[in-house]
């Protein structure tokens, strides 16, 4: 492969959103950064706050309504190529909070990430584990090596 | 000398320097950080060379600030100061009298840091003010107060360093000019062809001491890190550069630490960075070994706020002034 | 809040999302030169609507969705809104089943307040021992998921004892025995290490300090209310401590280096609490399922989690809950976390809203009465 996939593979800025939610899959995600027995950084992921140097953006949470601008504003924030990652049940399809009295639906949740922001990769898991979360930072990478 | 000769020495040493100093961030990170961490860290090229690389294939955005032409041009400048300075450490330009003197050096190492006030008041990142959050409702404290960005904050910081943070590093270069009675480089290194290295002189010892706290300083690598924490300003100056320019942001920072080791070299051992002669991997070790110091001390000390920062400078300036009194006698 | 009136010059404000803050909440602090004079924080940006979400369902369904109000005190969260239950209906359960509810409770408080210590140094600025916090804290969830099943969210207990398939066997207990022994031991050498260091001790000693007078005029819950010097424990009230022996650690002058010290001796007491535990454990089955739905009125609810007291109450009409609240101590230290802001640098002053151990999930909750036809927020 060519030197820019090679240069995209090697070094991957990730950035950690927290869209509402009961903040157990955020704890997990930071454990896999920063707990020695996980360590993302042996995979050549690194942790950052800025969105102006991240590549892959990972979202968990149901995106509650006040959430819903800062993390549209975020997303467009990344420069290309990116890739989003949904961590968690919430993520995916809401969790509880969404449509648990069947058809109604919740007046607080703007809906899963997927109708908010594009999504390439998903993790299921109330709370992700740690390994899950480093499988799918290796599953969106072909978005980001076969992107020009 | 040859002018030819002198080409290729000019040339070679600063592209010599450049590769060098793209495998030091690895090395600060995987061979110090991890071990002590106690963890498998990166492998030794992604954070410096891969990581550059990497952000020069990104698309270009614009950057929101109000003079986005100005605010990504400075890294370059930044990067372009730092390589003058290993310029003018080079022997065959000793012959160019002014420039390759101490003055000149401190003149571009001011360069570097007075960057810093300009990019952190350009910059207006969107994770601070410009999110959009109702928080002028009804009900909230103080709605018609001066709102500002996070990074004015570091700017404003960044002032500060520049009035009293410079002091150690600029005592502790002018030491050896005590020793060797002159600011030129040339008669600097001829001293020390003589006399021996300073290092081995009690003012050369508490000079290098001097030198190393000035060059934590400078770096603003933790514990002297206020300017851009993790814990309220995130990234401080730096937030709003993307692709190209953020690769500046971190060949620059690499670069810096391959010079200062290079200067560390140049006037406290005698040996300047010439790539006719073995002189070189002293100069290559000296720049490997000055951020390997570094990231020991830095991974065992917390931020220091101003409350600890005002002491420390000053006591590191009074050891400036010893040494060079030291010196003088 | 004292009367004087300061000049404000400017306001920096810091995002749901930002690398000091684990969940998302707004802050505005008010500024004069770097020291910060007020601060507003405001929540309700995690608010999911639980409560709601709580009315009408069945009492078991709503028992176990109340765990997902918080990722850190999960299972203390289930614990109480059990409790709840079992004290309208009066269910009485078996020992054995206390017992396991009270390890598995005091290994929450354990590994949240790990969390709060890594946290803390985090936001110090120390990568280092953050994340040698964060191994010990590994053993911990392991020994979590040895008993429920999962690191986070658990669901040990149920309404008339615990999960059967949660209780203790032999190879179970011993790894309990050990884990704990070997937290205790890598935890001493870390608190030693930690206070004898002065560039950390001169950076939290006298930092955002609370007052116990203000203390209690703000109302401040849990360990934050001890670490000034009140001594307030809700497990003192609680029947299912009675046999367990243990002390209740206080500090003076609520600081920083007061909150972190505070945590790490709670910690170890909570270890006491385990060995007793399981050196008691008594023999017997672990669920009495010989009860009957009936109708309650309002029934409340008191547990100490590891953040304070925390509250939940509900009715029961016709096997489903009707009426819930649920009121999360985060939500009393909030005065708190305002009130120790004031007067310091800024970055001090991050340090000063993480030493009150906010827990902005737990606290964004809604108040909503169904008759009536708009919903009044509280």
């Amino acid at each position: 492969m060519g030197l820019k996939s090679f240069s995209r593979a090697r070094a991957v800025h990730a950035m950690l959103v927290y869209t509402g939610g009961c903040n157990g899959c955020d704890i997990e995600i930071v454990n896999a950064v920063f707990s020695p027995k996980y360590d993302a950084e042996q995979y050549k992921i690194f942790l950052t706050w800025n969105p102006r140097e991240a590549d892959v953006l990972i979202v968990t949470g149901p995106v509650t309504k006040q959430n819903e601008e800062p993390l549209k504003v975020i997303y467009n924030a990344i420069p290309e190529p990116k890739a989003v990652i949904a961590a968690g049940a919430c993520a995916l399809m809401g969790g509880v909070y969404k449509n648990i009295h069947g058809d109604i639906p919740s007046e607080e949740i703007c809906g899963p990430v997927d109708q908010v922001i594009p999504v390439d990769a998903r993790v299921p898991g109330c709370a992700v584990r740690p390994e899950d979360v480093l499988a799918a930072a290796v599953a969106a990478l072909p978005k980001l090596l076969e992107a020009d | 000398m040859d002018p030819s000769y002198s080409a290729v020495t000019v040339l070679g040493t600063l592209i010599l320097g450049l590769l060098v100093s793209l495998w030091l961030p690895g090395i600060e990170r995987k061979f110090v950080h991890a071990r002590i961490q106690q963890r498998i860290g990166p492998p030794l090229s992604s954070p410096g060379l891969m990581a550059a690389l990497k952000f020069f294939y990104k698309k270009t955005v614009r950057p929101s600030s109000p003079l986005p032409g100005l605010y990504n041009s400075l890294p370059i400048m930044g990067f372009i100061s730092a390589l003058l300075i290993l310029l003018f450490l080079i022997p065959p330009m000793y012959s160019i009298g002014a420039l390759a003197s101490l003055v000149a050096i401190v003149g571009f190492l001011k360069i570097e840091e007075v960057i810093y006030v300009f990019m952190g008041s350009l910059s207006r990142s969107v994770m601070s003010m410009g999110m959009p959050f109702p928080d002028l409702a009804r009900g909230a404290k103080y709605p018609d107060v001066n709102r500002y960005f996070l990074e004015d904050l570091s700017s404003m910081r960044a002032f500060r360093l520049i009035a009293f943070g410079s002091f150690p590093i600029y005592l502790a270069i002018f030491v050896p000019a005590v020793l060797s009675g002159s600011i030129f480089l040339k008669d600097i290194v001829a001293y020390q062809a003589v006399h021996g290295p300073v290092i081995f002189t009690m003012a050369g010892v508490i000079g290098a001491v001097v030198f190393f706290i000035g060059y934590m300083i400078l770096l603003n690598e933790y514990p002297f890190a206020i300017l851009k924490t993790k814990a309220d300003v995130i990234e401080g100056p730096y937030m709003e550069y993307a692709a190209r320019y953020r690769a500046f942001v971190y060949i620059t920072r690499g670069f810096l630490m391959f010079t200062l080791g290079c200067l560390f070299s140049v006037l406290f051992l005698g040996v300047p960075p010439d790539i006719l002669s073995w002189g070189i991997l002293v100069n290559i070790a000296v720049a490997a070994v000055l951020p390997v110091l570094m990231a020991i001390f830095s991974a065992f000390a917390p931020v220091f706020t101003f409350k600890q920062f005002y002491p420390v400078t000053v006591a590191a300036s009074v050891l400036g002034v010893l040494a060079l009194v030291t010196a003088f006698v | 809040m004292d009367g004087k009136q300061e000049i404000i010059e400017t306001e920096i404000a810091m995002g749901p999302v930002h690398s000091a803050a684990i969940e998302p909440y707004r802050v505005r602090l008010f500024v004069e030169d770097e020291i910060v004079r007020d601060a507003e924080i405001t929540v309700g940006v995690n608010h999911r609507g639980i409560e709601r979400i709580m009315e009408g369902l069945p009492v078991e369904k709503a028992n176990s969705l109340t765990e997902k109000v918080c990722g850190i005190c999960s299972g203390v969260h289930l614990w109480n809104s059990v409790l709840v239950a079992e004290k309208g209906l009066g269910v009485e359960i078996p020992e054995r089943a206390s017992y396991i509810r009270i390890i598995v409770g005091e290994l929450e408080r354990i590994h949240s307040h790990l969390l709060y210590l890594a946290h803390g140094n985090e936001v110090l600025g120390h990568e280092t021992f953050s994340m040698r916090l964060f191994y010990i804290r590994e053993t911990v969830m392991e020994l979590l998921r040895l008993i429920g099943g999962n690191r986070v969210q658990y669901g040990v207990p149920i309404i008339g004892g615990i999960r059967p398939r949660a209780d203790l066997d032999e190879m179970k207990i011993q790894r309990i025995g050990e884990g704990i022994d070997l937290i205790e031991e890598k935890l001493e050498a870390f608190a030693e290490r930690f206070t004898s260091d002065p560039m950390i001790m001169s950076r939290i000693t006298g930092v955002c300090p609370i007052s116990r007078k203000d203390a209690l005029r703000l109302h401040v819950t849990g360990p934050t209310l001890r670490a000034t010097g009140v001594d307030l424990d809700v497990r003192r009230e609680m029947p299912c401590y009675d046999p367990f022996e243990f002390e209740v650690i206080t500090q003076d002058g609520g600081d920083v280096r007061a909150n972190l010290l505070m945590r790490v001796l709670e910690i170890f007491e909570s270890v006491k609490i385990i060995r007793q535990a399981l050196r008691d454990l008594p023999e017997g089955k672990v669920v009495d399922r010989s009860w009957e739905m009936q109708d309650t009125g309002i029934v409340k609810s008191y547990v100490e989690a590891p953040r304070g007291r925390l509250y939940h109450s509900y009715a029961i009409e016709d096997g489903r809950v009707r009426g819930s609240i649920i009121r999360t101590p985060s939500m009393s230290n909030i005065g708190a976390m305002q009130y120790a802001c004031i007067g310091h640098h800024i970055t001090d002053a991050q340090l000063g809203i993480v030493q009150c151990d906010p827990c902005f999930t737990c606290t964004d909750r809604a108040i909503e009465i169904v008759d009536m036809s708009d919903n009044p927020r509280r």
